[in-house]
């Protein structure tokens, strides 16, 4: 897997170590990328252009980075808890990251069994 | 940059990010148009062939398919003569989880094995065991089993103060309510499990019950032939989670001890153990029961 992602357009630059990507928030026509120090940065890309770009920079060696419905896509190693009920999304590394998200019941059972699976796969 | 994507998602939807052969990937356009694919093949391939064959003259005779005597589809309510989906060998329980009506479920299968009742707590390290709930309750005041019970064809409770039942019996399940069940006397003459539980479904009906808290809810359901038991990941009262069953299509579910600290647990296709709840079990009641799979 590469080691970061790179977002490109026009005069901007945006070099993010895939590990340290926390999650991309969509907002209309651009997006927030948020990393793992807690930066937030907007870029002027819809996040399903974002999302293409990540794939194609990824190719077959993803599967830590999912999207979810219109509005997110996440690194699954920060999933710290997922409240289905409350539909509320905690990404975390135990440290000094943390973020409180929100996600439709739907999608949360989706993750909770992808998180699940991909667990007991590797454990 | 050019846009190449695609399928946009759905609030509800999931997509697993540069891994196209990603097991849990959801996409629903793609899967429809892959499955329009499949079902348009199938269907010009059915057509020629049944053109090639001169249908219906070549149509083998099933001595099964006459006017009067026909055969009719026999509905077998068990675990062990139906497949549930499961092409191995292995025995396991998959886990599935849904919502309902706004009631989040997890339902488990149980895939190549063999339904019993036990008396005590089973043994939590016999690995072959790969499913185990509370089953019947057991009385505040003497600490009988509540309902009436058969464990391996010896009549141990008779009571009938509550009309849901499960009866076992040549390892088939029978979900069922009724006052009186002939089961009853037949799981005592063929070595059978017999409990009785609150019922929830009734071929299809919601039926009522008098506690209206909510908790963590349990259920044997039957649906389609299969067995499996529903477990609420969220507090539930008796009837919205009744309801949710019956909009998933079970036929007919019984209640089983349910509530945030009744013991259990069922290993997945990995061999994983997983608790239903916090190890917090007694172990004091020597009339607890339990449906396991093995």
């Amino acid at each position: 897997m590469p080691a970061f992602i790179v977002i490109s357009k026009g005069t901007e630059l945006l070099r993010i170590p895939v590990e340290r990507l926390v999650y991309i928030s969509a907002e209309g026509n651009y997006s927030h990328v948020v990393t793992q120090d807690n930066r937030k940065t907007m870029v002027s890309f819809q996040l399903g252009q974002l999302e293409d770009l990540i794939g194609d920079q990824l190719g077959d060696s993803g599967g830590n980075l999912v999207r979810l419905g219109r509005g997110l896509i996440i690194n699954t190693d920060f999933v710290f808890s997922i409240d289905i009920t409350l539909q509320r999304l905690v990404l975390s590394d135990c440290a000094g990251c943390y973020h409180e998200l929100t996600a439709s019941r739907e999608v949360l059972v989706k993750l909770k069994a992808y998180v699940e699976a991909t667990h007991r796969d590797n454990g | 940059m050019a846009k190449k994507n695609s399928i946009e998602l759905q609030d509800d939807e999931f997509r697993v990010i540069g891994k196209p052969s990603a097991p849990e990937v959801d996409s629903k356009a793609k899967s429809r148009n892959l499955w329009i694919s499949i079902l348009s093949l199938i269907l010009v391939a059915g057509i020629g062939a049944i053109i090639i064959l001169k249908w219906p003259k070549e149509v083998p005779e099933n001595p099964n398919d006459g006017i009067f005597e026909n055969n009719p589809e026999v509905v077998i309510q068990g675990s062990k003569p139906t497949p549930l989906g499961s092409q191995t060998d292995k025995s396991y329980t998959e886990k599935i989880d849904t919502i309902i009506n706004d009631v989040i479920l997890s339902l488990y299968i149980p895939h190549n094995a063999t339904p019993e009742l036990t008396l005590g707590v089973p043994d939590r390290a016999d690995k072959s065991i790969i499913f185990a709930a509370q089953a019947a309750d057991i009385r505040k005041d003497n600490r009988k089993i509540l309902g009436a019970f058969v464990l391996k064809g010896e009549p141990l409770a008779w009571g009938l103060s509550k009309k849901g039942f499960c009866a076992i019996i040549d390892s088939v399940v029978t979900v069922g309510v009724s006052e009186n069940s002939p089961l009853f006397e037949e799981a005592t003459e063929k070595d059978g499990y017999f409990f009785r539980q609150f019922p929830l479904v009734d071929n299809g009906t919601l039926v009522e019950n008098e506690p209206k808290n909510k908790t963590m809810r349990k259920a044997l359901c039957s649906r389609a032939g299969q067995i499996f038991v529903a477990v609420s990941e969220s507090d539930e009262s008796f009837h919205d989670f009744s309801q949710a069953l019956i909009d998933l299509g079970v036929e007919n579910a019984i209640y089983l001890v349910g509530s945030h600290s009744s013991f259990g647990w069922f290993i997945d296709a990995n061999g994983t153990k997983t608790l239903f709840a916090p190890d917090v079990h007694r172990g004091t009641y020597k009339n607890e029961n339990y449906i396991i799979w093995r």
